[in-house]
């Protein structure tokens, strides 16, 4: 693993007709830059646009024609890059839903190619619904820590992904024409896939617990976390993560998905448990003990990407130490210096807000989406 | 609506085709001899009205049964299922195929409501146990649906006492590993062969 592989960094980053956005070009410095604007003026937006560049599609899970300006036919955006195979990456999407990516002027052929483009974690006071939240937000971050890590764990979700789709389409038909032996039978079709590439799934997702949960119990520590913590894979394959195990519960299940008209079993009902002392950190946990645990997995999700690819991804700080104090905030950002010096873009409402160490930082300032260097 | 443009709406329906081509191919059956574009008329309404699907295995034919299910050369014992009537032409062209063939009408696809009874599924079934047949090749496309369908396919033909076999998957002769996808590379690593 090259460790010592430079970081990403962002050199100049342009956006037209992005939400709030007109039209911006920002350069970048190698250590980053300060954004400093109130409420509602597009930091996060800014913020959501370059994670685009990573996931291809909104990181807040907007729909693609919800980012583009009221009026505007299309959005564009464009980044030239270091540390990275790509060094001039676009995307633009138009009203009709016509998304077009290209990486140093060259389209791929499939735009799985083009994932992660622009690496990057986007640590947000929004990431406490990580921990708060249901299970459906675990399973996303963990299927986006590890498809744009190992090749082998995207390929098995876009698989399953589509098998569970057409499994639960012959489920309702089944519940539709009253379930007989035939369309018992065209739901049992889709169930080996369903099998052996969620086997994947769960496998590759424990192994990851595996290696980071010592790991998160001490980055929860180092920043005040006096109870302890805990990270856990949850789910019914927990014990046997065979496909041959998932076969057989998926067929013993059979009838009752089609009295449902669902897949009830598997790594889509999954979860990441977060613990503290033992018990459920949803339940237990202060707001500001989900907020530390929110932002470790966040870290997490930075040092597996470096741990996975050498480099160190973009760390986009959307005002996320607001309302914490300032010891916390401090004992953060020394974890985050800790994982790699990488380039940060921090976002602030007001310049007396800006963490110490990020007072070197180049400024710029955001009003009603137009930005400018600070004076 | 006009002459000339219901047939640019009824051209720009064809794959491939879009309006632009639609009308330049319109013009340009307007500008040679009548006699020529009379001809492709009669060309198709022949396709539709004399084409039609093989009783025996749903391959496209002029008469009752296709030319290949009526050859006594062919080995009635091995039959080989596509998915559609142009799949036989591939396998044809090989040259290397002596058995029969049956073309379902498609895949299952259940997000497109194809379900088992919009396939010619019951009819092989029943042509495998009456035929006594050895072995059904499963030729469908190496994609999730053509898997399922071909599982399917297996789970039907299982009392029927036929060997079901699946076409191999992996490297394109002449194919150049470098262009080869991730999913191929695995496939073929896994269906390796002692040499």
């Amino acid at each position: 693993m090259p460790v010592s592989a430079p970081p990403a960094r962002l050199r100049t980053f342009a956006l037209q007709t992005f939400r709030n956005v007109t039209t911006a070009e920002l350069t970048l410095p190698s250590e980053g830059i300060v954004v400093v604007g109130d409420n509602g003026q597009g930091k996060s937006n800014l913020v959501e646009a370059i994670g685009y560049l990573r996931l291809l599609r909104s990181g807040r899970g907007a729909r693609d024609r919800d980012c583009i300006q009221h009026g505007a036919a299309a959005f564009h955006l464009s980044a030239s890059l270091e540390g990275v195979t790509a060094t001039r990456v676009t995307a633009a999407v138009d009203r009709q839903g016509r998304k077009k990516v290209t990486l140093d002027g060259r389209e791929p052929e499939r735009l799985t190619e083009a994932l992660d483009a622009l690496p990057s974690v986007t640590f947000s006071p929004r990431d406490v619904d990580l921990v708060a939240g249901g299970p459906q937000e675990r399973r996303r971050y963990l299927d986006i820590t590890l498809a744009l890590t190992s090749p082998r764990y995207l390929q098995a979700l876009r698989h399953y992904r589509a098998a569970l789709s057409r499994r639960n389409a012959a489920l309702r038909e089944a519940a539709r024409t009253g379930g007989s032996t035939t369309d018992l039978a065209a739901v049992a079709a889709w169930e080996p896939a369903l099998a052996q590439h969620g086997a994947t799934l769960i496998t590759e997702r424990q192994a990851w617990v595996r290696s980071r949960s010592a790991e998160f119990v001490a980055r929860c520590a180092a920043i005040g976390e006096t109870a302890t913590t805990g990270l856990r894979y949850a789910g019914t394959f927990a014990e046997d993560a065979s496909a041959e195990s998932l076969l057989e519960a998926l067929q013993r299940q059979r009838a009752l998905d089609v009295r449902r008209g669902l897949t009830q079993t598997g790594p889509h009902r999954d979860d990441l448990a977060l613990t503290l002392d033992g018990h459920d950190l949803r339940v237990v946990g202060s707001a500001g003990q989900q907020r530390t645990a929110a932002i470790v997995l966040r870290l997490l999700e930075a040092a597996t990407h470096q741990g996975a690819t050498g480099v160190m991804p973009l760390l986009l700080l959307d005002d996320p130490f607001a309302e914490l104090d300032r010891g916390r905030t401090e004992r953060i950002l020394a974890l985050l210096d800790g994982i790699g010096d990488g380039q940060h873009l921090v976002c602030v409402p007001r310049a007396d807000e800006i963490p110490t160490r990020f007072t070197r930082l180049a400024r710029w300032t955001v009003r009603a989406g137009a930005f400018a260097p600070a004076a | 609506m006009s002459a000339i443009d219901e047939l640019i709406t009824e051209l720009s329906r064809l794959p491939t085709i879009g309006r632009k081509s639609a009308m330049r191919l319109t013009y340009h059956l307007l500008r040679q001899p009548a006699a020529q574009s009379r001809k492709l008329a009669e060309a198709l309404v022949a396709l539709v009205e004399r084409v039609r699907p093989c009783d025996t295995c749903f391959n496209l034919t002029e008469a009752a049964q296709c030319a290949i299910c009526v050859d006594a050369r062919r080995d009635r014992q091995v039959i080989c299922v596509v998915e559609e009537a142009s799949d036989i032409a591939s396998i044809e062209r090989t040259g290397e195929y002596r058995g029969v063939y049956h073309v379902l009408g498609g895949r299952l696809a259940p997000l497109d409501g194809i379900g088992p009874s919009h396939l010619t599924i019951v009819p092989l079934v029943s042509r495998v146990m009456q035929a006594g047949a050895r072995e059904v090749i499963v030729a469908t496309n190496p994609t999730l649906e053509g898997d399922a369908t071909a599982l399917y396919l297996s789970e039907q033909l299982r009392a029927s006492g036929a060997t079901v076999s699946r076409l191999a998957r992996g490297l394109p002769m002449g194919g150049d590993l470098e262009y080869a996808d991730g999913g191929t590379i695995v496939q073929a690593l896994a269906a390796r062969r002692a040499i």
